[in-house]
């Protein structure tokens, strides 16, 4: 069996900051760690993997120092790495990104099944799981519990709506989040960190998975950031201040006139 | 043909109440953009009743796509009809609620049609050019983004309990534009079982008045006195993250993105910063009270009324100055 898990490079939380200038998120540090929830996609597909067979290659789009990430998803139970890296991406919203993942899994053909995070801790959109199904044409299912394979070649997910679960039927290939907090994500392993060092992941650029160039990218994303700001507010506020039981009295007035108490 | 089309899900109980927001949102910008109010649904013959009603909420214009394969949600089956409806009416908005099914749903019809996608809005305004300006909260970074879509039509997903629900009218009716499907597209999903699982009640998102406390009250016995006002003004207590992580009262009670969304006619925060993270739980209150020792604190910005001062011991005052109110008027007799 053949899975592919996503995995996101995002910066360690905490080392962003907003330009006041340029409204630019700015990058503090460039310390990149895998995507939080990606871990859960991963320790899934490797009991999968132990399970039934097969392998795991580890896909992460992102800058050339994402690999000592990929490195750790080898250690984490990932088998092959491939790092899609190329400057061709730099601006991609979810569309551009997931078109760039579909065309580099197809690459990678033929799979089974893509397994990827609930959402990113960054651009927390959760959209680029069922953006990728669809570039594929192939089912999404999100936010996935359990995935057993059920008789003939069928295989039953178990996945989270609001107020229920689902379990439902489906016939790979099929792209599938993973909901964050099922499992329990094992600690890398001493062998494959030695291992791993004398491992490069095949590294592929946007023409190589056959990215038309329009699609990709700033120039591909059809969403367009206009300003990101800090909420400030002006209003028609009231402001009290003043002794303890003056400002009290004033309150409890104000609220009295309004109806509100 | 056009339109400000929104997503109608439903389930068991009818409609999720997200679309009476989505409701209340396209009603007023459908307006600006000189569109036509319009949901649609898709689903069987049981729901043509309910489509009838969202007359009365001030829609315009139901759509409803008719199926027996249409009997339950299916991303690969409904986007395909999404889709194939897009193409066919061309409307210029298209808004889902951020719900379980609306992130799986949106993003499937966004990648099927290769749109622009705005995920999770808590805000909208519409520009000089007709523009849809879809603002969002990044929570990792405590900013907003506003932003805006260069394809038609312009989608979003919503985030619940933000925008006040529409109110039913007095008048209001009119027939829904039945769509019935000779054939659907094959889903390659089956559902085997469903298996509920109890919505966890909080009496929070449903309350009209909500007092909340955070860090700047500094012990939990402070905090505590909540309650007792919360009792007096029939409310309920809210609480931001890090006072629940103090202990000093559960997490259902814990209001923001990591909580619950309130929308109270009447919001006292007591000691409470306003990080966004919190903000955004609470942003649809309509009477905002901050008390806070610093006038400068991002809530007391936010704040229609901004009390100055030593929360602990503004609020036990305020307890026992409403108290004397409420026992004048029931003893008065
Ligand atoms: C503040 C902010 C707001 C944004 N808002 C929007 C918006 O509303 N709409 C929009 O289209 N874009 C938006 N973006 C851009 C978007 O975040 C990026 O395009 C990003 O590349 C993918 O989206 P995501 O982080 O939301 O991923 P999600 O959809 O949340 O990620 C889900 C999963 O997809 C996989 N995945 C995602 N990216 C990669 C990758 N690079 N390599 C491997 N696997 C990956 C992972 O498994 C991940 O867990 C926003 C960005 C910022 C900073
Ligand atoms: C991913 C993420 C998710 C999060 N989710 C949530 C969430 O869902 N909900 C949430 O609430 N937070 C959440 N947070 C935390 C959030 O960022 C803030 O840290 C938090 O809301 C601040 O809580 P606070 O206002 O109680 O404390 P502080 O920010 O410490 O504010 C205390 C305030 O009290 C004032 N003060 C001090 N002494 C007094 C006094 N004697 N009288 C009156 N005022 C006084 C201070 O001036 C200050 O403004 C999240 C954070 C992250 C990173």
């Amino acid at each position: 069996m053949n899975l592919i898990v996503c995995l996101k490079p995002v910066p360690e939380p905490g080392t962003v900051k907003v330009d006041p200038e340029t409204h630019t998120l700015k990058r503090a540090s460039s310390e990149l760690i895998i995507n939080p929830p990606d871990r859960f996609a991963l320790e899934m597909a490797v009991e999968l993997k132990e399970r039934y067979g097969g392998k795991v290659t580890a896909l992460m789009m992102g800058p050339p120092n994402a690999v000592p990430l990929l490195k750790e998803a080898y250690a984490l139970g990932a088998d092959e790495l491939v790092l899609l890296s190329d400057r061709a991406f730099a601006g991609s919203d979810t569309l551009a990104t997931s078109y760039a993942l579909a065309k580099a899994i197809q690459k990678l053909s033929p799979f089974d099944l893509v397994l990827m995070g609930k959402a990113s801790i960054d651009g927390e959109t959760a959209q680029v799981g069922p953006e990728t199904g669809a570039w594929l044409g192939i089912p999404s299912i999100t936010q996935v519990k359990t995935l057993v394979r059920g008789e003939n070649d069928a295989w039953v997910a178990r996945r989270i709506f609001e107020d229920f679960e689902e379990e439902v039927e489906f016939s790979p290939p099929a792209v599938i989040t993973v909901e964050p907090e099922t499992n329990d994500p094992r600690p890398p392993s001493l062998k494959r960190l030695l291992a791993v060092r004398n491992l490069e992941p095949q590294v592929l650029s946007a023409r190589q998975v056959d990215c038309d160039p329009t699609k990709t990218g700033l120039s591909g994303s059809p969403t367009q950031v206009l300003d990101v700001f800090t909420p400030t507010y002006e209003g028609k506020r009231e402001v009290l201040s003043g002794e303890p039981e003056e400002v009290v009295e004033k309150l409890v007035s104000i609220l009295r006139e309004r109806g509100l108490i | 043909m056009g339109g400000f089309w929104i997503y109608g899900e439903w389930g068991e109980n009818g409609f999720h109440p997200v679309v009476y927001e989505l409701i209340s949102v396209a009603r007023r910008l459908a307006p600006k953009l000189a569109e036509k109010v319009t949901v649609v649904v898709l689903g069987t013959d049981d729901l043509r009743e309910a489509a009838r009603e969202l007359f009365r909420y001030g829609v315009e214009k139901v759509l409803l796509f008719i199926h027996p394969e249409l009997s339950y949600f299916r991303d690969d089956l409904y986007a395909e009809i999404l889709a194939a409806a897009i193409k066919e009416r061309d409307p210029s908005v298209f808004l889902f609620g951020a719900t379980a099914e609306g992130q799986a749903l949106a993003p499937r019809v966004a990648g099927l049609l290769g749109l622009g996608l705005t995920a999770h809005c808590i805000a909208f305004e519409v520009d000089d050019e007709a523009r849809l300006i879809q603002i969002r909260p990044s929570f990792g970074e405590n900013v907003m983004a506003k932003i805006v879509s260069k394809t038609r039509p312009q989608m979003a997903t919503v985030r619940p309990g933000v925008f006040p629900k529409a109110e039913p009218q007095a008048s209001g009716e009119g027939e829904p534009e039945e769509i019935r499907l000779s054939e659907v597209p094959k889903s390659v999903l089956r559902r085997r079982a469903v298996y509920p699982v109890p919505r966890k009640e909080s009496p929070l998102s449903e309350a009209k008045v909500v007092v909340a406390g955070g860090r700047g009250l500094l012990t939990k016995e402070n905090f505590e006195k909540l309650h007792e006002l919360a009792k007096l003004l029939s409310g309920a207590v809210g609480a931001t993250r890090p006072v629940c992580h103090l202990g000093w009262i559960s997490e259902e009670h814990m209001i923001g993105v990591s909580g619950e969304t309130v929308a109270p006619r009447l919001y006292i925060g007591f000691g409470i910063s306003g990080a966004l993270q919190h903000t955004v739980g609470m942003e649809g209150s309509e009477v905002v009270v901050a008390v806070n020792t610093d006038p400068e604190a991002t809530l007391m910005q936010r704040a229609d009324i901004a009390v100055v001062g030593d929360a602990t011991r503004i609020l036990p005052l305020l307890i026992r100055r409403i108290r004397e109110i409420k026992e004048g008027r029931d003893g008065a007799s």
